[in-house]
């Protein structure tokens, strides 16, 4: 929002306001064209709504008033003809008609068909997102929990769900759309400046939807093209004991680590862990201590997770598994 | 031409705006649903659903404005104000026509609201 | 037609009098001891109904404020996930099942009668029944929060998270079952309500004399006819799928979850309505009193009124903007979703301008209707705001709905109804409320609903989203949520000053003066306290405010001056209308005291409970003795052949004691009931063709039912059909045996039907468990052959009441009401048959 509200508005929108709107996940500090849009027309909608209550409410309080003309009945009648009926009609007409035209403008069907563009996959599982980046020249690029896409182009996003319905949302790009088992909805996203934001499950999914989460992040189209091409590269470090570890415990079982053996695909791709900028789909800080953490007991960090606990593990062996993940980047 | 009595004798008449509105909600939406889900199936373009509801609008604002002047005419062509309050059968018809015929401009204005879509949308999406 | 001055002054007259009223209270009674239970006085059962209906609010408003405290600061571990999972799913629940709708049939139970001069309403033993599955059923879903058993996956129970055992126990088909039973107890009420409503007017209280709040009744329960029952069809699909694995919202296996979420918000958003338009009814009623003049716009009313209720019906997909349908699809619902707005401004309007031409009087009630605008309009706006599809993505399933739904909800349900309870609390208890705890009460709800609240838009709007029991301290939530945790006890502390005003003992304050607000309307009429018989005689309307313009009403009616100022044949009667003019068509002989009820209503709800633990033959036992105590309470308490054909009302009118057909209450009972069930059916019908719409092949290349079986079905229905018009043509001409004869002929052609109907799939060899497509064939023709088996009942009954001398010639009730449900039947049959036998022929 920041300045370009007020600018907009030609209204000075108090800096508390302006500061009590920001945040990592404020649809109100928007990045994004659908967002911005919405958070204008969010401003715009609030402002006549403001002028609409306090006229209703002003004329209660006044009809509460002792010392004060009593309508005629025919006068009163005009009033629910006029500010009851016809006025509302006109309003609504007009505000419909304006968020009609909106749709397609800030969810254009072409995005959806182009094939010469890059195009996003995200599966919602429980407490996670797997996200499968689609290139035009070359092979997808498997990721986990964090979305990253260029600014000033327009992403294509296709949504999928693993068992129950998730909803997928970047309040700072634009508006949520669910991800619903048997069905692949599309939409797209347009970011207009860089930024890291923080995406939330907006559907509830079981006991650890308040801890699905993910992080996006806006780059230059540049840094875009580079981070992409050095993520669809193998993990950086192909051996010591904390993979062995790992691979000793059957962890690749489920999770892949691009260049060694562990190939697993029922949890998220681990091969770049150590660059994501989160854990555990936003639930903790992507420390060394808090990989650790989450490998001994992922029911105390994420009630319902999937994941067995290794709790059972020595904790020299956890650490050097979470030593060798974190390093990951 | 008195096709239709002009003492109607029924509290059904009071939901012909309504009901109206609802066939014609219900074949837009019904319609652009089925066309959207199964328009490989159907091989016809989005225009056919725009100008099937275009149709459909023209059909139900006719019927609504037929309603509403039957119901006008109940009324006594606004030779009387409301309340119509009084214990007389006069009074409860004009009661009638007056309720219809404001249940018909709403419904007037809501079909007119329904239909505008098609002409903001123009194609399925997605 | 003014009743003059009494014309008995003497003492033979006041002696007389006296004996009417001796006779009138003891047929009106209510029975002593703990067989008070049994009564059936709509005063009472309103009045348990209405005190059940806030027990449950208060325990629903606990659950709130756990949850507040959860969220009062970041990474909370007040509750655990799993509590808060069950504590928000049980909040939702129980406010919407178990107190927004129940506080309605409550309500309206306990004044609608007295509103209409009636001595109760036309079954008041339906009430009763209504009343007892909504405890048996409420008080089973709460009580599982304490055995750790409650649902848990959100009041809406998406699958299939909620078709999932792991994660899903018990508590989905305690939800599931638990609530179809209330359901059945609404549409009960929504049934009584409506005949209520049409046919128990005063004599002369034409349509447009009725009192507004009588034609909110008549829209919301006509409403909950068409919401409730694709709920309940989409009750069944989900608890085939729990039970028996019939895959309706499994993709796996041709399901979608996304037919759960039609199903649900079909009922889902006119439910908001039903909630809404009564609690606004009571404002209707409270506003002109204290503005001490007649309403301004009736006619706005009647039109915002129906209005709503229509529109109300093109909203649901607004809930699924996120969904991913079509944009055109979304448009269509949003235009609705926008124009549903007018109606509503214009109620508000309509209160304003009357309040305007009026001298607004000072009081708790109009305290809280004030309130409840200023709440009420925000919400409103609000609502404006997120039926627009693109601001919706962004506010959907976020703290701003949060805000929006309860500032729709408090301010357009809560506070209207709070402003009821202190305005009509004088008609039940016969004293006034204290002013100076109402306006204590008030106030802290009012700042503390507004302080918990309000933030709320902005931190949704700021990413919280709904339904987590925590949040990251990164987001810049935590004086938000801190604020909102504050407010949400202030208001706690309001609600409950309010419910000690009301539940403070007051046996020593002095009863309230008659009519104490001045109001216009007839349910004023009643004494302080109140006599049982509720009106001493049934007046005549000349008026839509008869205490304000009818000189002396109250004097003549005490006097006994009107209709029914006596009981000489010991029986509870009241008066049957015509719809539109009012005019006393029947003395209507309504059942009293009964055990039936009580027990019916038990039985029916085992059979539910039972499912839930998938006891089967407990189930099917309490399912025979559930059938059994209805035939019982419908055989003595229905249709009864009167001693004389008709009675003299008072002042020189002779009424019908018994009428039959279009004309008798029970016909009209039957007809509503079978239009609700019609919706349940077409909603199943929508799900069939919803998965054609979903599938390239929505047969999945299985073989269907064919053609030859459903043909037959048919054509067998259609004979069963035609027995029993020959039946009811032979009645008529009084050959009582022929007549016993044909009904059993319609009695085999039924079953006959029934079977084909089955013997499509059974023969095709369908299996259920393997594709929707049998399955939702199946579950049609199940549907079908259930409604012929429960037509063969009635036909039973129809020949054992012929056999008893209780059904003949002149006094067919029950024969007339059948043959109305083989109507029914005929087209509830063609329209399956046709679908499950040729749609796949078209496809």
């Amino acid at each position: 929002m920041r300045a370009r509200a007020s600018a907009a508005f030609g209204l000075a929108v108090p800096a508390i306001a302006t500061a009590a709107c920001s945040g990592p996940q404020s649809a109100l500090d928007p990045h994004g064209v659908e967002a911005q849009a919405v958070a204008t027309l969010f401003w715009w909608m609030t402002l006549a709504g403001a002028l609409i209550w306090c006229a209703v409410i002003g004329a209660l309080v006044y009809a509460g008033r002792r010392r004060r003309r009593v309508f005629s009945a025919r006068a009163a009648g005009r009033i629910v003809l006029w500010a009851g009926a016809v006025t509302p009609s006109v309003l609504l007409l007009i505000l419909l008609g304006y968020g009609l035209a909106l749709m397609p403008d800030l969810r254009p069907a072409s995005a959806l068909t182009a094939n010469d563009r890059l195009h996003v996959e995200v599966v919602g599982e429980q407490f996670w997102w797997r996200v499968i980046y689609h290139r035009p020249d070359g092979p997808p690029v498997v990721s986990a929990n964090e979305v990253r896409l260029p600014v000033g182009t327009r992403v294509a996003f296709s949504l999928k769900s693993a068992d129950v319905i998730h909803a997928f949302w970047i309040p700072q790009l634009g508006g949520k759309m669910d991800m619903i088992p048997g069905r692949t909805n599309r939409f797209s996203l347009q970011a207009t400046r860089a930024g890291t934001f923080r995406g939330p499950c907006t559907e509830f999914c079981g006991p650890s939807h308040a801890l699905m989460a993910f992080a996006a992040v806006a780059m230059d189209e540049e840094a875009f093209a580079g981070w992409l091409e050095r993520e669809a590269g193998p993990a950086v470090r192909t051996e010591g004991p904390g993979l062995d570890a790992f691979l000793a415990n059957g962890c690749g079982a489920c999770h892949t680590i691009r260049g060694t053996p562990a190939d697993g695909t029922i949890g998220p791709d681990l091969t770049h862990l150590g660059a994501r900028k989160t854990l555990a789909a936003g639930a903790l800080p992507n420390t060394e201590a808090a990989i650790a953490r989450f490998v001994a007991a992922p029911e105390a960090v994420k009630p319902g997770a999937r994941m067995p606990a290794f709790g059972m593990l020595p904790e020299r062996e956890i650490a050097a598994i979470a030593a060798y993940l974190a390093g990951l980047e | 031409m008195r096709l239709v009595p002009k003492e109607i004798e029924s509290l059904w008449t009071l939901f012909t705006g309504p009901v109206v509105w609802a066939a014609h909600f219900l074949v837009c939406y019904v319609g652009g649903a089925v066309y959207c889900a199964r328009r490989e199936w159907l091989g016809f373009g989005f225009e056919w659903v725009r100008i099937g509801v275009g149709a459909a609008t023209a059909v139900a604002l006719a019927l609504i404005v037929a309603a509403a002047w039957l119901s006008w005419r109940q009324w006594g062509f606004g030779t009387e104000d409301p309340p119509h309050d009084a214990a007389t059968a006069h009074d409860r018809r004009s009661f009638q026509g007056f309720a219809t015929l404001l249940l018909s401009g709403l419904s007037f204005v809501a079909v007119v609201y329904t239909a505008l879509p098609v002409l903001m949308i123009a194609e399925c999406n997605p | 037609m003014s009743a003059g001055a009494p014309h008995e002054d003497d003492e033979a007259g006041a002696a007389r009098r006296r004996a009417q009223e001796e006779r009138l209270r003891r047929v009106w009674d209510n029975p002593k001891g703990w067989r008070y239970w049994t009564a059936v006085n709509n005063t009472e059962v309103g009045l348990w109904y209405t005190a059940m209906a806030f027990a449950f609010m208060l325990f629903a408003g606990v659950l709130a404020l756990m949850m507040r405290v959860q969220l009062a600061v970041p990474d909370n571990d007040f509750l655990s996930a799993d509590l808060f999972n069950q504590a928000f799913t049980l909040h939702g629940t129980v406010m919407m099942f178990l107190f927004a709708v129940p506080v309605f049939e409550a309500v309206a139970i306990t004044i609608l009668p007295q509103m209409l001069g009636a001595r109760d309403l036309p079954f008041p033993r339906l009430s009763a029944f209504g009343f007892w599955c909504f405890v048996i059923g409420g008080v089973f879903v709460c009580g599982s929060i304490f055995f750790g058993a409650a649902p848990d996956t959100g009041w809406f129970m998406y699958p299939p998270l909620s078709t999932d055992h792991e994660y899903a126990g018990i508590g989905a088909d305690i939800w599931l079952l638990g609530l179809s039973f209330i359901e059945v107890a609404s549409i009960a009420a929504a049934v009584e309500l409506i005949v209520g409503v049409l046919k128990c007017r005063p004599p002369g209280m034409r349509i447009n004399l009725t009192p507004l709040y009588g034609w909110y009744v008549l829209v919301v329960a006509g409403m909950i006819l068409f919401a409730f029952p694709p709920l309940i069809a989409g009750d069944i699909l989900f608890e085939l799928e729990r039970m028996f694995d019939w895959p309706f919202f499994d993709p796996a296996r041709g399901g979608d979850p996304i037919l759960w979420q039609h199903l649900f918000w079909i009922f889902g958003h006119p439910e908001v309505y039903i909630i809404f338009l009564p609690a606004i009814a009571l404002l209707a009623m409270i506003v002109p009193t204290f503005a001490q003049r007649p309403i301004i716009g009736y006619s706005w009313i009647v039109l915002a009124a129906v209005g709503t209720g229509f529109l109300s019906f093109g909203l649901w997909v607004h809930h699924m903007f996120t969904t991913g349908l079509p944009s055109i699809s979304l448009g269509f619902f949003s235009a609705a979703s926008e124009a549903v707005a007018i109606p509503t401004g214009v109620q508000i309007f309509v209160f304003l301008a009357t309040l305007l031409a009026g001298r607004v009087v000072s009081s708790v009630p109009m305290l809280f209707a004030g309130g409840a605008l200023a709440i009420f309009v925000i919400g409103g706006l609000t609502g404006v705001m997120v039926a627009l599809a693109p601001f919706d993505w962004q506010a959907h399933d976020t703290y701003f709905v949060v805000a929006h739904l309860h500032y729709t909800l408090i301010g357009g349900m809560l506070f209207p109804t709070f402003a009821g309870l202190y305005y009509f609390y004088p008609m039940i208890g016969g004293r006034m409320l204290s002013e100076r705890l109402g306006r204590i009460g008030f106030w802290l709800m009012f700042v503390g609903f507004n302080v918990a609240f309000f933030p709320m838009h902005l931190s949704g709007l700021r990413g919280m989203p709904r339904r987590v029991f925590t949040y990251p301290e990164e987001l810049g939530l935590t004086v938000l949520n801190m604020v909102s945790t504050v407010g949400a006890f202030v208001f706690a502390a309001g609600v409950l000053v309010i419910v000690w005003a009301v539940v403070r003992p007051k046996g020593g304050e002095p009863y309230a003066r008659r009519n104490p607000w001045n109001a216009g309307t007839l349910e004023w009429l009643i004494e302080m306290p109140g006599e049982n018989w509720g009106v001493r005689s049934v007046p005549i309307i000349e008026s839509r405010y008869p205490l304000w313009e009818q000189e002396n009403l109250m004097r003549d009616v005490d006097a006994g001056l009107y209709y029914l100022p006596d009981a000489e044949e010991g029986r509870r009667e009241t008066l049957v209308t015509s719809v539109l003019d009012g005019k006393p068509i029947q003395c209507l002989r309504v059942p009293g005291p009964a055990y039936v009820t009580i027990v019916a209503a038990a039985a029916l709800g085992s059979v539910f409970i039972f499912m839930t633990y998938k006891w089967w033959l407990a189930a099917l036992a309490g399912g025979i003795v559930a059938t059994a105590a209805i035939l019982y309470w419908l055989w003595t308490g229905t249709a009864e052949i009167p001693e004389k054909p008709e009675k003299d009302i008072g002042r020189g009118v002779s009424l019908p004691l018994y009428v039959s057909g279009p004309r008798s209450v029970g016909w009209w009972a039957m007809f509503i009931t079978m239009v609700g069930d019609g919706t349940a059916l077409a909603s199943l019908l929508f799900g069939y063709f919803f998965y054609w719409t979903v599938h390239p092949d929505f047969t999945d290349a299985a073989a269907g039912p064919g053609t030859a079986w459903p043909s037959a079905a048919v054509a067998l229905t259609a004979a069963a059909w035609a027995a029993m018009l020959a039946a009811r043509a032979l009645n008529r001409r009084g050959r009582a045996g022929t007549m016993r004869l044909a009904l059993l002929a319609a009695m085999a052609l039924a079953v006959l039907g029934a079977a084909a109907g089955l013997a499509g799939p059974w023969t095709h060899g369908m299996q259920p468990t393997t594709h929707t497509y049998p399955a939702i064939v199946w579950t049609l023709v199940i549907w079908i052959a259930v409604h012929g088996a429960v037509g063969v009942v009635m036909q039973a009954y129809c020949v054992a009441r012929s056999l008893a001398g209780r059904l003949t010639r002149e006094h067919d009730i029950d024969l007339e009401n059948v043959v109305l449900y083989w109507h029914f039947m005929l087209v509830s049959a063609v329209l399956t048959f046709a679908t499950v036998g040729f749609f796949p022929l078209a496809t």
